[in-house]
């Protein structure tokens, strides 16, 4: 057992910091600059020409996935819940990405070169559905935005005589300078090196973590000492489940589904390599996350108190107290790139969103001028990070806002997957779907009824119906809608016996679980009898490139082949 | 349980290492394929 710790932290210095800053944010700038060009496509700017590989696609979606608020959250919850808490969060946002990996194929199936899911959703309803997703995911990339600037803020005053506003100003300066360059080109090749600095120095981190913090003795040590409860040292804690694992899984669908950041990957990268893209993130977010998890079920057998009594210090306190200098500024890239990455991500969808769901869908896409929609894109870009600043120093509480957001998410998923397989979905009915489970989430999340008697037996109903509704739409994606009724009905009788007088206990969990439920049941109330026979192809027709000089994939293809065969011929 | 613990603990960075090359060899992959049709890589 090493020597228990003074109390004091490893601080890199102001030198320190700013070189490091200095490097990261100089060679992220460089790769940008290096795939600049003198005349920037609004279509490349946005999706990066729907074609690019496995290794930039995978590296970016596991980047993007991972970000600062993540590991932090993971941390937490291993101290708090004990060797299972970082598996109920990691576990669970890395199943986010791979259960929605079949409705990705599906949607890039109907609508094969669009920039985002809100202007599919045009395509496919009207207006009023397009704008419902494209205000939930700016304001989801909005709430991002900043609370990765207040990680970035953070751990440069922790680890820095810097303050929290000079650290927010240079990763918000560092971020927008090299994004706006080349906007999505520049976010998904820079996601590479950011990766590969996080991936590394988690492999790194966490073993030398655990073995100057005393290796396998500190678990022992920590049981005799009295540091861990019989429900921390479960690997099957009920307590981790019920208050980290389970509101978890009901989000996995949501964030995926609301978040521009995956559905912008989903646009860009190769078809064919969509699976195999989305298997690597699920797996490389998963072990990163859980394993910076170890951090905090080390913290907590060691009976380490957090610095000033607050959770989220505990990553750069684990780290400055038992690591070398060298690698607490491995631990410093590591967080930095995972907030940069997400960020930067962030930036790009908004942009998208403004390009093509305000402007470009306003003006009509034979209409629009490239120039003045990359202009746009731009100009979104520094409003977001005013905004995210502004945000950030005004100390908004980041979680309740991030779980808002996941709920009012979780209103648009099953409309929104219905209306990617169900020719019988309105507008109506998707608009009316998320504005009445909207209206019953609200109370129930925040308690603004209390949850007692009639009221309490109605949300415990509408709850269990949501446990169906998530477990059958997950099992849609895999296994189609036979397995998926079977599914969710079992799931529905399987939950009623001890549901009620037990869910009302839980309302996080039952907040999401009512969004989910109320969607589901307002659209296909309203859609089961309807007459509509939509044509999905018209969702190809009416999606597409802004940018004529685009080239298509087809003509793309055409001149490599060309490429190819002229270089079979010279050789 | 002190063993299974320390699996427990240590198998996360060799799964993150391992997805790290793997990621590494794709996107080596991805570089040579641009740079064989002369294209740029994103």
């Amino acid at each position: 057992m090493p020597p228990a710790p003074s109390g004091e932290i490893v601080q890199l210095g102001i030198i320190g910091v700013l070189l490091l800053l200095l490097l990261f944010y100089g060679a992220t700038m460089w790769m940008s600059v290096s795939i600049s060009r003198k005349k920037e496509n609004a279509d490349d700017y946005m999706t990066a020409g729907n074609k690019i590989g496995f290794g930039v696609s995978a590296a970016s979606m596991t980047a993007t996935w991972i970000w600062a608020s993540s590991m932090y959250a993971s941390v937490t919850a291993g101290y708090t819940y004990g060797v299972s808490g970082p598996i109920h969060y990691g576990l669970w946002g890395a199943l986010m990405i791979l259960f929605i990996y079949p409705f990705g194929k599906r949607i890039r199936k109907v609508a094969p070169r669009a920039h985002t899911l809100a202007e599919v959703m045009y395509a496919r309803h009207g207006r009023s559905s397009q704008l419902m997703l494209a205000g939930s995911n700016v304001l989801g990339s909005v709430i991002s935005l900043t609370s990765n600037f207040i990680a970035g803020g953070a751990i440069i005053a922790m680890l820095s005589p810097l303050d929290f506003g000079a650290g927010i100003l240079i990763i918000a300066a560092g971020v927008l300078m090299y994004t706006l360059w080349s906007g999505f080109r520049a976010s998904v090749l820079t996601d590479f090196a950011q990766v590969m600095a996080m991936l590394g120095a988690a492999g790194i981190i966490i073993p030398a973590v655990f073995f100057l913090a005393g290796g396998p003795s500190m678990f022992a040590e920590g049981v005799a000492a009295g540091n861990v409860t019989p429900q921390q040292e479960s690997f099957f804690s009920s307590d981790a489940f019920m208050n980290q694992g389970a509101p978890y899984i009901a989000a996995v669908l949501a964030y995926a589904i609301g978040n521009q950041t995956i559905a912008q990957r989903l646009f860009a990268v190769r078809e064919d390599l969509i699976k195999p893209t989305f298997i690597t993130a699920t797996i490389g977010y998963g072990a990163t996350v859980i394993g910076i998890g170890m951090l905090g079920v080390m913290a907590l057998y060691l009976g380490v108190q957090p610095m000033g009594g607050d959770v989220n210090n505990l990553m750069p306190q684990m780290v400055g107290t038992y690591l070398p200098v060298a690698l607490v500024a491995l631990a410093f890239i590591m967080i930095i790139g995972s907030l940069s990455s997400t960020a930067d991500s962030d930036l790009s969808a908004l942009s998208s969103i403004v390009m093509t769901d305000i402007y470009g869908q306003s003006v009509g896409r034979k209409n629009v001028n490239p120039k003045l929609m990359l202009l746009i894109g731009r100009i979104t870009m520094i409003t977001a990070t005013g905004l995210a600043l502004y945000f950030a120093t005004a100390k908004f509480n980041i979680l309740d806002l991030l779980v808002f957001v996941g709920a009012m998410w979780g209103c648009l998923v099953f409309p929104v997957i219905a209306s990617f397989y169900w020719k019988k979905v309105t507008n109506l009915a998707f608009s009316l779907a998320v504005v009445a489970a909207l209206a019953i989430f609200l109370p129930v999340r925040f308690q603004l009824i209390p949850i007692t008697g009639a009221w309490a037996l109605l949300v415990e109903m509408l709850a269990i119906i949501g446990v169906g509704v998530v477990l059958g739409i997950m099992s849609f994606g895999f296994f189609g809608k036979r397995v998926a009724v079977i599914v969710g009905v079992v799931s529905i009788l399987a939950v009623l016996p001890f549901g009620f007088g037990f869910l009302r206990d839980y309302e996080t969990l039952s907040g999401s679980l009512v969004a989910y439920s109320v969607s589901f049941l307002v659209c296909y109330l309203l859609s089961f009898r309807s007459k509509q026979d939509f044509d999905f192809s018209t969702i190809n027709k009416v999606t597409g490139d802004f940018d004529d000089e685009t080239l298509t994939a087809d003509e793309d293809i055409v001149l490599a082949d060309a490429a190819a065969a002229g270089r079979s011929t010279s050789s | 349980m002190t063993a299974l613990l320390t699996i427990y603990v240590l198998m996360w960075p060799v799964l993150v290492l391992g997805v790290l090359a793997a990621i590494a060899r794709g996107f080596a992959k991805d570089a040579k394929e641009a740079r064989d049709e002369g294209r740029m890589l994103i």
